[in-house]
């Protein structure tokens, strides 16, 4: 198994910063839902990891911890994490993108 | 530009991998796209082989987002780590044997010239600090001279990540490396100073630690580039392989190195900044009105 970074929706969705979008190495990978926080009834969407195309650099946490101070992003195994979003299951909208949970590891 | 060309023929979309259909409907090409909408578009760069936590991919990307016409840009690497991400990518990449990529780039710059006159079309140099300093030295300086309008990125790195750690020009002094064992004796090339030297109409040192930064230093270059001359920018991409930086930490090392040795630097000539004030709207950049002295 393996590390991935998986992202706190609760104190993601209080805050809406966006930085670790913009720090992650890999395209594609960290992607922000605009909708994420609605149901909870935060103020903000939040972002998420398309857990099939992380590396595990943890460049995010930091960049969470120490640029941004919410300390959202940790590092999980993979088979811990639960239903996670993968690249074939995200949709992209207008300025939004959404996606539809599954198994990491079985699909 | 007709966009036709990154579309499908009608009834074959259904066939294509999902990423492909995915940039075509909401990709960047014919729209304006900046790095504060990042993670909500489909983006240019695509899953590459890169090191995990790698600077220099962070920087790629960075600047494939801030292109300011990407269905109009070609891009031209040669050997090294950088072409492994930046070939994965949605625009065109031309691979210049090593050393050759700015005597490509102008060959390319000439004819895309001819065959589509004043339409614009960008051509980015991206190459490593070994390509462009010492291998490609020749070619890079020699482009410069002849005043061939296209940007040129160096991914500074400071040592030959792709092959092992060797010293390059670029290395500072007394650096020990993995194939360096006592230090390398030579002060780091001043490649800023060649630039300016040498003609390019745009020339600035920027550290992907700030994104916003990255993004308007490489839409200014690829801006002046296409109307004034040769652009040069010099990046730190740190090798967190060579340098044995903890992946993790790869971002407060950019931090350490921009306070100490790599701080921004932006030099325009008065051609540059009439460029872009005039035909696009960067205001800091046109002429002040005189003050109207009123008589007292």
């Amino acid at each position: 198994m393996y590390l991935i970074a998986y992202i706190d929706t609760e104190i993601c969705a209080a805050t809406s910063c966006k930085l670790c979008t913009q720090y992650c190495p890999e395209a594609n990978t960290i992607l922000y839902n605009n909708d994420a926080g609605k149901e909870k009834g935060l103020k903000y969407g939040s972002a998420y990891v398309a857990v099939d195309r992380c590396k595990g650099c943890a460049q995010c946490v930091w960049v969470c911890d120490n640029m941004a101070k919410h300390n959202a992003i940790k590092m999980e195994m993979i088979d811990q994490v639960g239903d996670s979003a993968l690249t074939e299951n995200i949709t992209y909208g207008e300025k939004n993108t959404t996606a539809k949970l599954a198994n990491p590891i079985r699909g | 530009m007709s966009l036709d060309y990154v579309k499908f023929t009608p009834g074959f979309d259904r066939w294509m991998p999902k990423e492909y259909r995915d940039m075509v409907d909401h990709g960047p090409f014919g729209k304006k796209t900046s790095v504060s909408q990042v993670g909500t578009f489909k983006e240019i760069l695509e899953e590459h082989p890169m090191c995990a936590g790698c600077a220099m991919t962070l920087f790629i990307r960075l600047a494939m987002i801030a292109f300011p016409n990407p269905e109009d840009t070609i891009t031209v690497g040669t050997a090294g780590c950088g072409r492994l991400a930046i070939s994965q990518a949605a625009i065109p990449f031309v691979y210049g044997n090593y050393g050759d990529q700015n005597g490509v780039a102008s060959g390319l710059t000439r004819g895309l010239k001819l065959r589509f006159g004043d339409k614009p079309k960008d051509v980015v140099v991206m190459a490593g600090d070994g390509g462009m300093a010492d291998i490609g030295f020749a070619q890079t300086l020699h482009s410069w001279f002849r005043k061939e309008k296209f940007t040129t990125i160096m991914l500074d790195n400071e040592v030959y990540g792709n092959t092992g750690g060797q010293e390059s020009g670029m290395t500072n002094k007394g650096q020990v490396l993995k194939m360096a064992p006592v230090g390398k004796k030579f002060e780091k090339m001043d490649m800023l100073g060649m630039a300016k030297v040498s003609g390019c109409a745009y020339v600035a040192t920027v550290v992907p630690n700030n994104p916003r930064r990255v993004e308007s230093v490489i839409k200014k270059a690829v801006l002046v580039a296409r109307e004034v001359g040769p652009t040069y920018i010099q990046a730190y991409t740190s090798c967190n392989i060579e340098y044995a930086i903890p992946t993790d930490k790869v971002m407060e090392d950019a931090k350490d190195v921009e306070n100490d040795r790599y701080k921004f630097s932006e030099y325009l000539t008065d051609d540059a900044k009439q460029a872009l004030g005039e035909l696009y709207g960067y205001k800091e950049y046109l002429p002040k009105p005189a003050k109207t002295v009123t008589a007292g």
